[in-house]
């Protein structure tokens, strides 16, 4: 039976264009797609095969490829499986579509988006700040935003260097790899 | 000692000989009614419902959860302190009457813990206000938790439990770090330094620079807007 649906359901989804799927297993499907068609299989997908639930949009910023990654997460009660729906969008100037009017609890994640990573989501129905009210900084986690840097100069480290722990050292041991290091090992290379 | 005058002699303290009598019983009293106002900041507070109830059971040493900052002596912070819930933190710190303690559960107010390298969460909750003891962990037992209020207990009887006073003596260092973190406008219903002539507690460390840039941005504070049940429901604009 599901190996059916899985067969039923990588023929509706040949029908965009474009399209690339990969099936991690039964129940799991990865399609990636190009910016401009993912409404369009959103659409596809819920209105044809029972996608009704949208789990969650996750975000990955790939700063060398200057791109930002939106991953669509859909679920089916039907055939109990999740389609995850790739798309890639420019960084620069970060804007996209908001899938609010076919799901609506993308203007859930789609704020949290816009709070954490910059992007605006056209036709979302709510911009504002979410949960970092008390934040002016830029998004926190675009990786240009460099948080230590950042606890640097607004905050201070705890010195922790009790005698027992020189002893230790002393000796060889102790710490692994000191503070410093594990700090600012991002920067080194 | 060449000079009888150079002798250190210990003047006897004058007064009424049965003050230290009642001191000490004053501090028993302390020490055996504490009531824990548990500010649930992190993933620590999971192990206060097994200390408070039947399964560590610490209210057979006196100490009991209490509902608000009031009425409160002990501030428990249970794991790390985002910059947001800090403001809240010291709202309510503010709020306990004096003498009060801190507590500071968990490695993350120590140092940050796992959160070391975030933006979002304070590393050292002893720059904002003081803490008189920490219990480490990631998180501390229920066991840990019980031993080191045990300790508070010791130290509060012994009279050494006194940290409350160098929030009031230190003021102008604590806010300095309050604003480097919330901005300068950063402000709180608690007029602490009055508090501090009250407590007579003013001292050198108390008034500052930093009270002086609370001062100029000080607004004075309205009093809380009083509404009727059936009104709640209509949007304040
Ligand atoms: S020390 Fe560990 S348990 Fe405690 S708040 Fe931090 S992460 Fe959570």
């Amino acid at each position: 039976m599901s190996q059916e649906i899985a067969h039923w359901l990588d023929n509706l989804l040949e029908e965009i264009e474009g399209i690339e799927i990969r099936r991690k297993s039964s129940r799991r499907v990865r399609v990636d797609v190009p910016a401009d068609a993912l409404p369009a299989l959103l659409e596809l997908l819920q209105g044809r095969a029972g996608y009704i639930h949208l789990s969650a949009i996750s975000c990955v910023d790939w700063i060398e490829d200057e791109e930002f990654e939106l991953v669509y997460h859909v679920w089916s009660y039907e055939s109990h499986s999740l389609v995850s729906a790739h798309i890639r969008i420019a960084r620069e100037p970060g804007v996209y579509l908001s899938v609010y009017d076919l799901y609506q609890p993308a203007a859930f994640f789609e704020r949290d988006i816009h709070e954490m990573y910059g992007i605006h989501f056209e036709g979302s129905p709510n911009m504002d700040k979410f949960i970092l009210t008390e934040w002016d900084g830029p998004p926190p986690m675009r990786k240009e935003f460099d948080s230590e840097a950042y606890i640097n100069e607004h905050l201070s480290w705890q010195a922790y260097n009790p005698p027992w722990l020189q002893a230790l050292i002393a000796e060889g041991g102790g710490v692994v790899i000191p503070p410093e290091e594990q700090r600012f090992s991002r920067k080194k290379d | 000692m060449s000079s009888i005058n150079q002798i250190p002699v210990i003047e006897a303290k004058k007064g009424n000989p049965l003050a230290r009598v009642f001191d000490e019983l004053v501090r028993f009293c302390r020490s055996r009614s504490l009531f824990i106002l548990h500010y649930c900041t992190g993933c620590g507070a999971i192990e206060l419902p097994p200390a408070m109830t039947s399964r560590f059971d610490m209210e057979r040493l006196g100490i009991q959860p209490m509902v608000s900052p009031r009425q409160a002596d002990i501030l428990l912070i249970t794991g790390y302190v985002s910059i947001k819930t800090l403001k809240r933190v010291i709202l309510t710190y503010e709020q306990m009457g004096s003498p009060k303690y801190v507590i500071g559960i968990c490695s993350c107010t120590v140092n940050g813990g796992m959160y070391w390298q975030s933006y979002a969460t304070a590393k050292k909750l002893d720059e904002y206000m003081p803490v008189d003891l920490y219990i480490a962990g990631c998180m501390p037992r229920p066991e840990a938790v019980i031993a080191g209020l045990q300790q508070l207990m010791d130290s509060i009887h012994a009279g050494k439990a006194n940290s409350w006073e160098d929030y009031y003596r230190n003021y102008d260092y604590y806010l300095g770090n309050q604003q480097k973190l919330f901005g300068d406008n950063w402000q709180t219903p608690t007029d602490v330094i009055a508090e501090a002539k009250h407590y007579n507690l003013l001292s050198k460390g108390t008034l500052g620079v930093h009270t002086r840039l609370l001062e100029q941005h000080q607004q004075p504070l309205e009093a809380l807007e009083m509404r009727l049940g059936h009104n709640l429901k209509e949007p304040t604009e």
